[in-house]
C-alpha cells in the first residue's frame, strides 16, 4: 500500500506543479520588449522587416552627437540638465491638489520654487508613479520609460545594473560628462557610467540631516564647476522625514526649505551662465509620494502622486495657471528629456512627450517630436502585435470620418496613427506652398491632436498590455490544481480508510471513537474561513491576523480538552489510577518516561499549551500591522529605536537559549556516542560562528558593505553546519542499538519495542539536529530584531511536541500535523512578513556570499522569508519520532512502519497548500480586474507559489529522513538476524 | 422535579433570558447609538453595571438545589465568579490577540466582566461547585444526550457567545469598521 500511496502522491504533485506553472505562464506574461539601445534608425519610420543592423557604436561620441542632431530634424533644446530627484515628495505639497494651491505653511516653506510656478518660468506636473512605489523601479522608470511587468519587478530584486535602454546611457553615447550625487542606487544601477559620484545611502532611515548634508556639500562646487553636462542629485532626506514622522511632521517644514533652497541655488548658477551653448534644464522629480504616514509602496493616490517640475527658458511664458490639475505620467519623463537633448527615445518607453516643454520649437519641429515620440511606439506595438506591421496600418487613406462601431483597439490605434501620418503631410505640405493661414494653423492643430490621441491610447494600451490573459489556458491550469487537490485528498482518505482497525482497537479504551472533536471541526471550518476571507483584499493585507487567530484559537481549544481531561480523569481516578499508569508505561516514550506521576504530567501539558499561546502572543505583539496597518506600535520597532546594544544581547541570549536546548535534548538520548559529542561540538562551535558574526557586524554598521571578516565567518559557518547535518542524517540510523542484548532475538514480541525505540532514537537525533542547526541558520540570516521570535518559534515547537507526546489519545494524529501547520504559517508572519513584496529581507540574501551570484542569494533568501514554515517541517521529523511508538508495536514490516510514520505528515501538509494554492488561484482569476490586482493579489500569489515550494521541500526532507532511516534499520535487523541464526546454526 | 434537584421548565429558561436581554437592550439604549464604538470603555460600564445584578439575580433564584443553598449563598457564587470569569476571557483575548497596554486596559476589563456575565456566572450561580456539571457545560457533548433544560440553559447561551465574539473578531482586520463588530472590538482596539 505504500509504494502506490507514494506514487499516488507524486502523480498529484507533479499535476500540481503542472498546472502551476502553466497558470503562471497564461497569467504573468512576460513583456517582449525590444533589447538593444536605439541608435539611428530611430530617426526613420518603422518598418517591420529585418532590420539593417550595422550602423553601431563605431562612431565616436561627437560625431554620433551630430548624426543626431542631423537625423532628428528639430534642434536640441538644452544643452545641460540638472535632474534633482527628491525622495518621497508628494506633488501635492509643490503644486496643490484638484486645481488648488499647496496649503498656506507649504507654500511658505517653498517661496522660491512657488515664484518660480507663479511667474509662470516652471512648469509643473502630477507625475502618476506606477506602484510599486519604491525608489529603485521607479528611478528605471524615469529613465528608461518602460513599466517593467510584474514579474520584472518581482524577480529583479537583486539586479544591480541596469541593461535596458535609457536616457542616460543615451546621453553617455553622445559624450555627456555625467555627475551623480545622492543616493547610491543610482551608482548600482549605473556603476560605470558616471564621471563623478558621490553616493550617500539610506541605510540609516533616521538620520534626515546628514543624507542631504552630504549631497549639498558638493554643491558649490559642482555648480562652479564647468566639466559636467548632467548633474544628478538625490536627496533622501524628505523620505526619512516622511518615515518617521508622516506628511506632518515637525521635520517637514524645515526640510521643504531647505530643498527650496538648493532649487534657488541650483537655478541661480545656471542662470548666472545663461548662454548659447549652456542652455540648462533643471529638472525636480520626485520618485512617488508618501501616505499620511510617511510610508510608500502602494498605489494609493498619495503615493503615486510625484512631482515632475522643470525650470528652463523653454517652459517661460507670459501666462499661466500654476495650480491647475496637469497630469502627467512619470515614463513621459523619458521621452521628454531625449527629445529635448536630441538623443534617440528608449527603446521600450511607453511615455508620452510632455508638449509645454517644447514651446520654443516651431511648429513643424514639434509635429517632428511627436512624429519621433509615435515612431518609436509604433516599434513597441509592432513587436507586441503583428498586426501593426501591415503597410495598411499605417499608410491607409480611406474613411478617416467614419467614426463608427465599436472596433478592436488595434483598429483604432491604427486609425489614429494614419491619421496623425495623413495631416502632418498634409500640415508640411502647406508649410512648403509658404501658404500660412489659418488652414494651415488648422491642419497643425489636427495633426497634434491625432497625434497625442495616438500617443495616449498607445501607451495605456500598451501599460494596460498585461491583463489580457488567455482564459482556456488558465482554465486548464485551474482544472488541474483542482483535480491534483482531489487526488491528494482521496488518498489521504484511503489511509484514513485502510488502516482503521488496528488504530481503533488500540484506542478502544481511549474513547477515541469515530465522532468528529470539537477541534477537529474546528480545523475544519478554520480552513474554509481561511480561503473564503483570501478573497478580499483587506484580508489578503493582513493574513497575519487570521493565521494568529487560528492558531491560538486552536490551542485554546487544546486547552480546553486538557482541562476537561484532566477533570475527567481526576472525577473517576480511583478508577483509572492503574489504568492509566500502565498505559504509560507502555507507550513510554523517553520524553514521557521522566514524567510519569500524572499530577505532573497534567501540569506538564497545561504549561506546554500556555507556552505556546503566550510565545504567540509575544510573536504577534513583535510585528503589528501587515500592510495597511504598518504604523501601529509594536516591539520592533521600539527595539529598532532603542539601543543596539540590547538587540545585541537579546540576539546573544538567543543563540546561547538554542544551543542549550540542544544540548538538553541530546542528553535525553542517554548515549555518550562519538558521533552526539562531536554534533554538540559541531552546535556549539557553530553558535559560537553566530555570536562572532553578530558581534562583528554590529561592530561597524557604519560600514553596510559586507566586509570580509563577516563573510568568511559565515561561510565557516555553512560549511560546518552542513557537514554535521549530513553527518547526522547519514550515520543516526547505524549507532543505535537495534537489540538490547538481553532480548531474544527471535522471539519479535521482544525485539519490536527495541525496533521501534532505535527507530525512534534515531529519528529524534537527526530531527532535533535539523531544528537546531536551522535555527541557528535562521539566527545568522535573520535581521538583528527577529533574533527572539526566531527562539519563540522554536520554544512553540518545542512545546507542541512534549505536548502532543503527552497527549497521544487526545488528538488525532491530522490534527496534531495541522496544528504544527498553522503554527509555522503563523510564525511565518511573526518573523514580520507580509503579503506584499517589500517586506522581504534583501540584505540578509547577500550573508556570506562573497561573489554576486543571483542563485545563491536566492536561495538564502527564500531561506530568510520561509524560515518559520520550514523549521516546523522540521520540527515535525521530531514529532514523528515522539509520536508513534506504540503504535508499531504490531507489524512486523518496515514498509508499513514508514507508510505509518510518514504518511500523514507528509500528505496533510501537501493537502493543506494544494487547497490553499487553488483557491487562491481561482480567486485570483476572478479578481483579474479587480483595482488591487497587482498590488495585492499578485504578491500574494508569488507569496503562494513560494510556499508551495516550500511545502516540497519540507515533505521532502520529512520523507527522505523517514524512508532512509527505515531502510537502513531494516537492513541492519535483517543482518542481525541472519546473525543470530547463523550463530544459532553454528 | 427531582427530590433535590429542582428541574427548570423550559418556559422559566425562556423568561430568564428573554430578562436579561431585556435588561441588556435597556442598558444598551441608556448608553446611546454608537456609543459602544465612540467611547468603549464607558458604554461597556454601563452594560456591565446593568447586567450584572440582573443576571446574578435571575440565575440565583434558578440555582440548582434550592434545598441546601440559600438564594444569598448563590448570588455570592455568582458575585465571586464575575471576577474569576473575567479573568479567564480576559486571557482568552489576550491571547488571541486584544492588545496590552494601558489604554486598552479598562475596555478589556469591562469587555471580560461583560463576557463573564454571559458565560461564567450564571453556570458558577446555578451549579455552584459542582464537577460533574461544570464539566457538562465544558464539553460540547450535552446536546442531544441531556434531558435537562439547566444544562441547556446555561451552556448553550455561553456557548453562543464564545463563538459569537470569536466570529465578530474575524473581520477585525478589514478596514472599515461596523458597529455590529461590537464586543471584540471594542476589547481589541
Amino acid at each position: 500500500m505504500g509504494a502506490a500511496v507514494a506514487e499516488w502522491t507524486v502523480a498529484a504533485v507533479l499535476l500540481q506543479v503542472a498546472g502551476l506553472s502553466l497558470f503562471l505562464y497564461g497569467f504573468f506574461p512576460v513583456k517582449p520588449t525590444l533589447p538593444g539601445f536605439s541608435g539611428a534608425e530611430s530617426y526613420r519610420a518603422p518598418s517591420c522587416g529585418p532590420v539593417g543592423c550595422g550602423e553601431g557604436p563605431a562612431l565616436p561620441p561627437d560625431q554620433l552627437r551630430s548624426l543626431y542632431r542631423e537625423l532628428s530634424e528639430v534642434p536640441h533644446v538644452y544643452d545641460r540638465l540638472v535632474l534633482m530627484v527628491i525622495d518621497g515628495l508628494p506633488a501635492e505639497f509643490v503644486l496643490g491638489r484638484g486645481g488648488k494651491p499647496p496649503a498656506r505653511e507649504m507654500m511658505e516653506s517653498m517661496p522660491y520654487t512657488q515664484s518660480l510656478l507663479a511667474g509662470c518660468r516652471a512648469v509643473g506636473y502630477h507625475a502618476k508613479a506606477a506602484p510599486p512605489t519604491v525608489t529603485m523601479p521607479r528611478l528605471k522608470a524615469m529613465v528608461s520609460g518602460a513599466i517593467g511587468g510584474f514579474l520584472d519587478v518581482a524577480l529583479n530584486f537583486n539586479t544591480q545594473a541596469f541593461l535596458d535602454d535609457n536616457i542616460l546611457d543615451q546621453l553617455h553615447t553622445i559624450g555627456y560628462k555625467l555627475v551623480m550625487l545622492g543616493d547610491e542606487t543610482w551608482i548600482k544601477l549605473f556603476p560605470t557610467l558616471f564621471y563623478r559620484q558621490d553616493g550617500v545611502s539610506s541605510f540609516y532611515v533616521k538620520d534626515t540631516v546628514e543624507v542631504d548634508f552630504n549631497v549639498s556639500r558638493h554643491l558649490e562646487s559642482e555648480l562652479a564647476a564647468k566639466d559636467w553636462d548632467a548633474l544628478i542629485l538625490h536627496y533622501l532626506g524628505l523620505d526619512h522625514v516622511g518615515h518617521i514622522g508622516g506628511r506632518q511632521s515637525n521635520l517637514m517644514t524645515p526640510k521643504l526649505k531647505e530643498m527650496d533652497d538648493v532649487i534657488r541655488r541650483i537655478h541661480a548658477a545656471v542662470t548666472s551662465i545663461q548662454d548659447n551653448s549652456h542652455r540648462t534644464l533643471l529638472v525636480v522629480v520626485s520618485d512617488h509620494g508618501m501616505t499620511e504616514v510617511g510610508n510608500h509602496g502602494g498605489s494609493s493616490y498619495e503615493e503615486t502622486d510625484s512631482l515632475a517640475l522643470f525650470i528652463g527658458h523653454s517652459v517661460e511664458s507670459s501666462h499661466c495657471s500654476p495650480y491647475d490639475q496637469k497630469e502627467a505620467l512619470q515614463v513621459d519623463l523619458a521621452p521628454t528629456l531625449a527629445l529635448l537633448f536630441g538623443i534617440p527615445i528608449p527603446k521600450n518607453n511607453i511615455g508620452v512627450l510632455l508638449p509645454e516643454l517644447f514651446n520654443s520649437l516651431a511648429d513643424d519641429q514639434k509635429l517632428r517630436t511627436l512624429e519621433l515620440n509615435s515612431w518609436q511606439i509604433l516599434r513597441l506595438l509592432q513587436k507586441q502585435r503583428p498586426a501593426f506591421c501591415s503597410e495598411d496600418c499605417v499608410d491607409s487613406k480611406d474613411d478617416f470620418g467614419a467614426d463608427m462601431l465599436p472596433e478592436s483597439t488595434e483598429k483604432k490605434l491604427c486609425r489614429l496613427l494614419s491619421k496623425a501620418f495623413a495631416s502632418h503631410r498634409s500640415s508640411l505640405l502647406h508649410r512648403d506652398s509658404n501658404f500660412r493661414s489659418v488652414e494651415a494653423a488648422g491642419l497643425f492643430g489636427a495633426a497634434v491632436d491625432s497625434y497625442s490621441g495616438f500617443l495616449r491610447h498607445a501607451s495605456e494600451w500598451l501599460s494596460h498590455r498585461a491583463t489580457d490573459k488567455p482564459l482556456y489556458l488558465l482554465a486548464s491550469a485551474i482544472s488541474l490544481m483542482i483535480i491534483s487537490c482531489f487526488s491528494l485528498a482521496g488518498i489521504i482518505s484511503c489511509i484514513f480508510k485502510g488502516p482503521p482497525q488496528i488504530k481503533v482497537e488500540h484506542h478502544s479504551e481511549l474513547d477515541l471513537d469515530k465522532n468528529w472533536h470539537l477541534d477537529e471541526v474546528f480545523i475544519l471550518m478554520g480552513i474554509f474561513l481561511y480561503v473564503a476571507s483570501l478573497g478580499s483584499s483587506s484580508f489578503v493585507e493582513e493574513e497575519q491576523y487570521i493565521w494568529h487567530f487560528l492558531t491560538s484559537t486552536l490551542y485554546l481549544i487544546f486547552l480546553i480538552k486538557t482541562v476537561q481531561s484532566i477533570l475527567k480523569e481526576s472525577n473517576s481516578t480511583l478508577v483509572h489510577r492503574s489504568e492509566t499508569k500502565t498505559f504509560h508505561k507502555n507507550n513510554s516514550s523517553y520524553l514521557a518516561s521522566y514524567k510519569l506521576i500524572p499530577g505532573q504530567q497534567d501540569g506538564c501539558k497545561l504549561y506546554t499549551v500556555l507556552i505556546v499561546l503566550v510565545a504567540g502572543r509575544i510573536l504577534r505583539a513583535w510585528y503589528q500591522g501587515g500592510i495597511n496597518w504598518v504604523h501601529f506600535p509594536d516591539i520592533s520597532k521600539i527595539l529598532n529605536q532603542s539601543d543596539s546594544s540590547i538587540v545585541k544581547s537579546l540576539q546573544t541570549i538567543s543563540v546561547l537559549a538554542v544551543v542549550v536546548l540542544y544540548s538538553v535534548s541530546l542528553m535525553l538520548l542517554r548515549t555518550r556516542r562519538i558521533l552526539i559529542i562531536g554534533l554538540w561540538l559541531s552546535h556549539l562551535s557553530c553558535g559560537l560562528l553566530v555570536m562572532l558574526h553578530i558581534w562583528k557586524s554590529q561592530v561597524d554598521t557604519s560600514v553596510p558593505i559586507n566586509n570580509h571578516s563577516t563573510t568568511s565567518i559565515a561561510q565557516i559557518f555553512y560549511v560546518i553546519a552542513s557537514i554535521s547535518v549530513t553527518c547526522t542524517f547519514l550515520l543516526s540510523p547505524w549507532i543505535f542499538p537495534t537489540h538490547s542484548k538481553e532480548a531474544e532475538p527471535t522471539s519479535s514480541s521482544g525485539s519490536n519495542p527495541e525496533k521501534a525505540h532505535g527507530l525512534n532514537h534515531s529519528v529524534f537525533l537527526t530531527g532535533v539536529t535539523y531544528t537546531m542547526f536551522w535555527c541557528l541558520l535562521q539566527l545568522l540570516l535573520q535581521q538583528p530584531i527577529n533574533a527572539v521570535p526566531v527562539l519563540l518559534i522554536l520554544l512553540q515547537i518545542i512545546s507542541s511536541v512534549i505536548y502532543f507526546s503527552l497527549e497521544k489519545s487526545l488528538h488525532r494524529q491530522w490534527v496534531q500535523v495541522v496544528a504544527m501547520q498553522f503554527l509555522g504559517m503563523t510564525g511565518h508572519f511573526g518573523l514580520g512578513n507580509t503579503n506584499s513584496l517589500a517586506s522581504i529581507d534583501v540584505a540578509g540574501a547577500f550573508i556570506g556570499i562573497s561573489s554576486y551570484s543571483t542563485v545563491l542569494s536566492g536561495v538564502l533568501m527564500f531561506i530568510i522569508t520561509y524560515g518559520s514554515p520550514l523549521l516546523l517541517y522540521l520540527g515535525m521529523v521530531v514529532h514523528m519520532s515522539v509520536k508513534d511508538s506504540n503504535d508499531i508495536s504490531t507489524p512486523q514490516q518496515w514498509s508499513s512502519v514508514l507508510s505509518r510514520m510518514i504518511a500523514l505528515p507528509c500528505l496533510l501538509p501537501l493537502l493543506v497548500n494544494s487547497i490553499a494554492l487553488t483557491s487562491y488561484t481561482i480567486v485570483l482569476l476572478l479578481m483579474r480586474n479587480h483595482l488591487f490586482v497587482w498590488s495585492v493579489f499578485s504578491p500574494k500569489y508569488l507569496y503562494v507559489c513560494a510556499a508551495t515550494v516550500c511545502t516540497y521541500a519540507g515533505v521532502l526532507v520529512i520523507a527522505m529522513t523517514g524512508a532512509y532511516t527505515c531502510a537502513v534499520l531494516s537492513f541492519r535487523t535483517r543482518n542481525y538476524r541472519d546473525k543470530s541464526v547463523d550463530q544459532i546454526d553454528g | 422535579m427531582g427530590a433535590e434537584v429542582t428541574q427548570v421548565s423550559a418556559f422559566t429558561a425562556v423568561l430568564a433570558h428573554a430578562l436579561c436581554l431585556a435588561g441588556l437592550a435597556a442598558a444598551h439604549s441608556l448608553a446611546g447609538r454608537g456609543a459602544l464604538l465612540s467611547d468603549p470603555a464607558h458604554a461597556l460600564r454601563l452594560l456591565v453595571v446593568c447586567e450584572a445584578p440582573l443576571v446574578i439575580v435571575v440565575f440565583s433564584l434558578l440555582r440548582r438545589d434550592p434545598k441546601r443553598c440559600s438564594f444569598l449563598k448563590a448570588a455570592a457564587r455568582g458575585l465571586l465568579g464575575l471576577p474569576i470569569g473575567a479573568f479567564l476571557n480576559a486571557f482568552g483575548a489576550i491571547v488571541l490577540g486584544a492588545p496590552v497596554g494601558i489604554k486598552y486596559w479598562i475596555a478589556t476589563t469591562y469587555w471580560s466582566c461583560l463576557m463573564s456575565l454571559f458565560t461564567f456566572v450564571p453556570a458558577a450561580c446555578v451549579f455552584g461547585a459542582s464537577k460533574v456539571d461544570w464539566q457538562n457545560v465544558l464539553s460540547h457533548s450535552i446536546y442531544g444526550t441531556s434531558s435537562n433544560v439547566a444544562d441547556y440553559m446555561i451552556s448553550a447561551p455561553s456557548h453562543g457567545a464564545v463563538i459569537g465574539a470569536w466570529l465578530g473578531a474575524w473581520p477585525m482586520p478589514l478596514d472599515w469598521e461596523r458597529p455590529w463588530q461590537v464586543k471584540i472590538l471594542t476589547a481589541t482596539f
